[in-house]
């Protein structure tokens, strides 16, 4: 149902109707920035990459065929523009343990976010310390609600390379998880 | 790929337990691949799956809804305004020049195409042919006048109408057929032919000397007509001597007085 609405919407939008953008937008800034977010824990870099993925929709609204799903390519860009920070910025994946605690500590947000659930802090950990591609894949599945056909269509890939792709990513995952409960 | 039941399960469950080997990683990796299972069948896994559907990212701020709407505003604004700075810009010129461009060719080129020949005849050789055609014209209305056919005279004074001028040959002979011309109809359509040389006196005082020479009350009543509309007063004495004339029905006479009333 969301789907039609969004691709009917992002048709309109594409006619030159602006002002359904903001439909879409109130649909898929939290999604979006909770994808964003998880990849990056900053608060404003992810608002500002949301920004951008509403930016590209407007500029390159002309490339939305209407054919697939809005939700796919809108998350294609995401990825795009993710891709492109994190290039631009080299962002360092790899910290150690240590620093991630020390991080952990002094970041407020999370420290308000994840204090009564320590399960979740450390899949939070957890997930920073996955490499990018299989966070990614991971983020993706749980914001395209494990819609593996239409992240295969994202990816480039079979819907049953995805699904091997989110083993691998989950299996790393909770490797990382043990660990740090280990420390812990 | 023809795996049971059973065998998944214990593959199932030593991933569970951790103590999957490499081995049966590849063959779940298989089965998944081949949507034998999926990845929610995987129990550890699913766990951790229930867990990250948790993990929820903290509220966007409202500056980014801010930003947003702003953005949009933006678009909107500049989507409305038509900018002629855009006009200029390199992208949008670059079709408008090669249009332009196509068009001056296919200008020039038409216009190599369509321009005069070198044969063909200049203003001076127009006008001369022109000049021609007016004299052969000019002769042949001049031999037909001098035709017994009433219609070939006729036809002579109808010629003079394709003239653009006709030359003082022309209206003399035009002249002499109201005055002399046995036909009524050749002397009316003569009269007729007249009418655009009126301005030149020469005429207007021929007209004037012709009216005594009229017995036709047609043609008499036309020229009266004539005279009136040219307020050509010098043709009253002319008119009294039609008016003198026994010779004259009483309604011509009526006429013409009405036309020396008008003139005196």
């Amino acid at each position: 149902m969301n789907s039609l609405g969004d691709n009917a919407l992002m048709i309109k939008v594409k006619d030159g109707d602006f002002d359904k953008l903001g439909t879409l937008f109130e649909r898929y800034k939290k999604p979006l920035f909770g994808f964003f977010y998880h990849m990056n824990k900053d608060v404003d870099l992810s608002e500002d990459l949301v920004q951008n993925v509403f930016f590209r929709i407007l500029k390159y609204r002309y490339l939305f065929r209407g054919e697939g799903d809005f939700r796919t390519w809108m998350f294609h860009i995401a990825r795009n523009v993710s891709h492109d920070h994190f290039r631009k910025i080299k962002w360092k994946g790899r910290e150690d343990l240590d620093q991630w605690q020390e991080r952990l500590s002094n970041n407020d947000n999370r420290q308000a976010e994840f204090q009564q659930d320590e399960e979740l802090e450390l899949l939070s950990m957890a997930m920073d310390r996955l490499p990018e591609d299989k966070r990614e894949i991971l983020l993706l599945s749980k914001y395209h609600e494990k819609k593996y056909r239409e992240i295969g269509a994202l990816l480039g890939c079979t819907e049953g390379a995805v699904k091997v792709k989110v083993f691998r990513a989950m299996q790393e995952l909770k490797d990382l998880y043990k660990q740090l409960e280990k420390h812990l | 790929m023809k795996i049971d039941e059973a065998y998944i399960q214990q593959l199932l469950d030593r991933v569970a337990a951790g103590v999957a080997t490499q081995g049966d990683h590849l063959e779940i990796e298989e089965l998944l691949d081949g949507g034998v299972i999926r990845p929610e069948d995987i129990e550890s896994h699913a766990r951790i799956e229930q867990q990250l559907l948790r993990l929820d990212a903290p509220e966007p701020s409202s500056s980014l809804d801010r930003q947003f709407y702003q953005m949009l505003s933006n678009n909107k604004s500049s989507k409305k305004a038509m900018r002629w700075s855009q006009f200029f810009q390199w992208p949008q010129l670059v079709p408008k020049f090669a249009i332009a461009s196509v068009m001056l060719l296919v200008g020039v080129g038409a216009g190599y195409f369509l321009r005069p020949s070198a044969d063909a005849p200049g203003d001076g050789e127009i006008a001369y042919l022109s000049r021609q055609v007016s004299d052969l014209q000019e002769m042949m209305m001049l031999s037909l006048l001098e035709k017994g056919s009433a219609t070939e005279r006729l036809k002579a004074v109808n010629l003079t109408q394709e003239m653009n001028e006709a030359s003082q040959k022309v209206t003399n002979a035009l002249i002499q057929t109201l005055s002399e011309d046995e036909n009524i109809n050749v002397r009316l359509a003569a009269l007729e032919a007249l009418k655009p040389y009126t301005t030149d006196s020469s005429v207007r005082e021929a007209l004037i000397r012709s009216i005594a020479k009229q017995e036709s009350p047609l043609v008499q009543i036309s020229l009266a007509e004539l005279m009136v509309a040219l307020q050509e007063r010098s043709a009253v004495k002319e008119f009294e001597k039609i008016v003198d004339s026994d010779r004259t029905p009483a309604e011509v006479k009526k006429k013409i007085r009405e036309t020396m009333e008008i003139l005196i």
